[in-house]
């Protein structure tokens, strides 16, 4: 680069600089193969008879495919232990509390969001910092208090505990996000429609919430996710096997006899397969809101 | 309808009161009051509900951790709701046993390895991200995805059969390259273990870093890299003085959320080690407080243990709010 003659210095450079490439693509798919491989093992595993997963040489292909795993997974009647027996109850508990936190985060979020971008409000600043201070709790410290308190209140063991609990944990980022969804609608819109007769909510409702459902949908996805794989405050909190929530129904695999390995990879693709769609249908926004904000702040 | 900019440029004072235009700021001193409070009525019922709910779910529960942290509170007292203040008592049983100095300072070199080793993988691919073509860049963009939407439960139930001594693929696969690691135990010494659940989160965690980085580096103009080379300057020149200046907010605010992220971590350990987080000899403050409290059921203590852990996450934390504050995130969005 420095002071040698263009042309020679060129083709050192470009033959280096293909064998360099060379090594780039090896080591970025050695690096795909490393990232990749716990989720493929786990569905492999999920579809593999136990002979072939108690074999000393594992069989690297589904070869024999089976849904035996699945089925012993989800029935108590063909399970070998008592505690997976609750897999539709526990499956019933994670879809009613998940999907009615994620709703009550959305509403209470949505008005939040709008009260912040939509009024000049006294005091909006001290809220959003007060969102970020709360969004910096750790959520482990926060289960001796919250099991206490709703304990006193008799709520454990109880949908609306467990509900209250995933709707605020989730409900400072989904404010922070919808802001940003918010924002970026004009608010002339809202102002030619109220110039038209409409009122102050029907604007929100017929203009505003329609042009913000993307990104409700989008926060709402990640609030779901938060909530759908949350052991500690389910585990703590629902007491009753029949009352828990699927990610602690993945730890009642391992009993005094041993681990159902087949069974278990079976729970565990049950369990991450809503979390993997959904996740791929929204991850894009989050990373393109998250370098947007970060970049230009 | 009117179009957009008619009515923003001049709305009707009357039917548009409560919106933030020029016309309704202007203060007419007889109604100035009332209009004002008026004008706060609305905005402060829509944030309302959050407002209660955060208070509820999280500002009482703070209050009460610290109260707690200052009671003796066992299953006896629990039951018969007994409320036993014993002043110091349980932040004086910590400072005294050598657990506490300990389990901060694991705590402390767990985050380090978990934080820094993510962030330099993380930066890594997404510089090598740059480096390679189109279709390999979709590959291993497709594969960390699949890592990244992993539940962390899920994940860590996985690499216990990854890692597990008989029938594990991994000891599979180094005894197949001549190793000797036919029934090695992986959780047999805390270190071994406490390296495993270190691999489980940065490889959860690259993805994150790794796209989000590689998407913050797609924002430094080409022209840039070009004016570099015209320059004579070396890659590790460019990166330290073209690249790094303009990705360092992002890079700052991956690190801080990670070291939060990490300092949190209950899933991991407490799959890993599957429930049995005391082989670790050492335990991080987060799975320790929960121990004590629900295991031991000395909820009061546990408390402590919980207070002193957010206590030093506010150092982190707090730098971080104040930059947010500084460069004007939260004055920008509550204007907006």
């Amino acid at each position: 680069m420095r002071a040698a003659t263009p042309t020679l210095m060129a083709g050192t450079r470009t033959s280096r600089y293909r064998s360099m490439t060379w090594l780039w693509r090896a080591v970025a798919l050695v690096f795909a193969i490393v990232m990749v491989f716990p989720v493929y093992w786990m569905v492999n595993s999920a579809f593999e008879p136990n002979s072939q997963i108690t074999s000393l040489t594992p069989s690297f292909f589904p070869v024999h495919l089976t849904l035996h795993n699945f089925v012993r997974a989800v029935d108590h009647t063909a399970g070998t232990t008592v505690v997976q027996a609750y897999f539709w109850d526990d499956a019933r508990n994670s879809l009613i509390v998940v999907t009615s936190a994620v709703l009550v985060t959305l509403i209470f979020a949505f008005l939040a969001a709008a009260a912040i971008s939509r009024f000049r409000l006294r005091g909006a600043s001290a809220f959003l910092v007060l969102i970020l201070v709360v969004q910096m709790v750790p959520g482990t410290a926060m289960v001796i208090p919250i099991f206490l308190f709703l304990n006193n209140l008799h709520l454990t063991d109880n949908y609306l505990g467990l509900i209250l609990v995933y709707a605020a944990s989730t409900l400072p980022f989904t404010i922070w996000a919808l802001r940003g969804f918010v924002r970026g609608v004009p608010i002339e819109l809202e102002e030619a429609a109220m110039v038209d007769g409409a009122s102050r909510f029907g604007a929100f409702w017929r203009i505003l919430f329609p042009l913000v459902l993307p990104g409700l949908i989008s926060t709402g996805i990640f609030a779901f996710i938060t909530s759908w794989n949350d052991f500690l405050m389910a585990n703590i909190l629902m007491q009753q096997n029949y009352h828990q929530t699927l990610p602690v129904w993945l730890f009642s695999f391992t009993t005094n006899t041993g681990t159902d390995y087949g069974g278990l990879m079976a729970g565990c693709t049950i369990m991450a397969l809503p979390v993997v769609i959904f996740f791929l249908l929204v991850q894009r926004r989050l990373v393109s809101g998250l370098t947007a904000g970060a970049v230009k702040g | 309808m009117a179009t957009p900019t008619a009515s923003g440029l001049a709305p009707a004072p009357t039917e548009l009161a409560i919106l933030p235009t020029a016309a309704s700021r202007r203060r007419s001193p007889p109604h100035a009051w009332r209009r004002s409070w008026r004008r706060q009525l609305l905005p402060l019922l829509l944030l309302l509900p959050a407002l209660g709910l955060i208070g509820l779910m999280t500002g009482y529960p703070l209050g009460r951790l610290v109260a707690t942290s200052f009671q003796n509170l066992g299953p006896i007292q629990l039951i018969g709701h007994k409320v036993v203040w014993n002043g110091l008592a349980n932040y004086r049983t910590l400072f005294t046993s050598s657990n506490l100095g300990t389990s901060v300072l694991q705590t402390v070199v767990f985050v380090l390895a978990c934080v820094g080793l993510t962030m330099a993988l993380g930066t890594g691919v997404a510089l090598l991200l740059r480096r390679v073509g189109s279709l390999l860049r979709v590959v291993v963009s497709v594969c960390m995805l699949l890592a990244w939407s992993m539940p962390t439960s899920a994940a860590a139930i996985v690499w216990t059969w990854l890692f597990e001594s008989e029938w594990g693929v991994v000891n599979y696969m180094l005894t197949a390259t001549g190793l000797h690691f036919a029934n090695h135990n992986w959780f047999g010494s805390a270190i071994s273990a406490y390296s495993i659940i270190t691999a489980n989160i940065v490889w959860g965690a690259i993805p994150f870093v790794a796209l989000t980085m590689y998407s913050a580096l797609t924002l430094v103009p080409r022209d840039l890299f070009e004016a570099a080379a015209v320059d004579g300057a070396s890659p590790a020149t460019t990166f330290r003085q073209v690249t790094l200046p303009i990705v360092r907010p992002i890079f700052v605010l991956l690190t801080v959320l990670s070291i939060i992220w990490d300092a949190n971590v209950f899933n991991q350990v407490w799959y890993l080690t599957q429930g049995n987080a005391q082989l670790l000899n050492v335990i991080p403050l987060g799975v320790w407080q929960y121990i004590q409290a629900f295991s031991s059921q000395q909820y009061g203590l546990g408390a402590a243990v919980a207070v002193i852990m957010i206590l030093l996450l506010l150092a982190v934390t707090g730098y971080y709010i104040r930059i947010m504050v500084r460069t004007g995130e939260v004055q920008r969005g509550a204007k907006a």
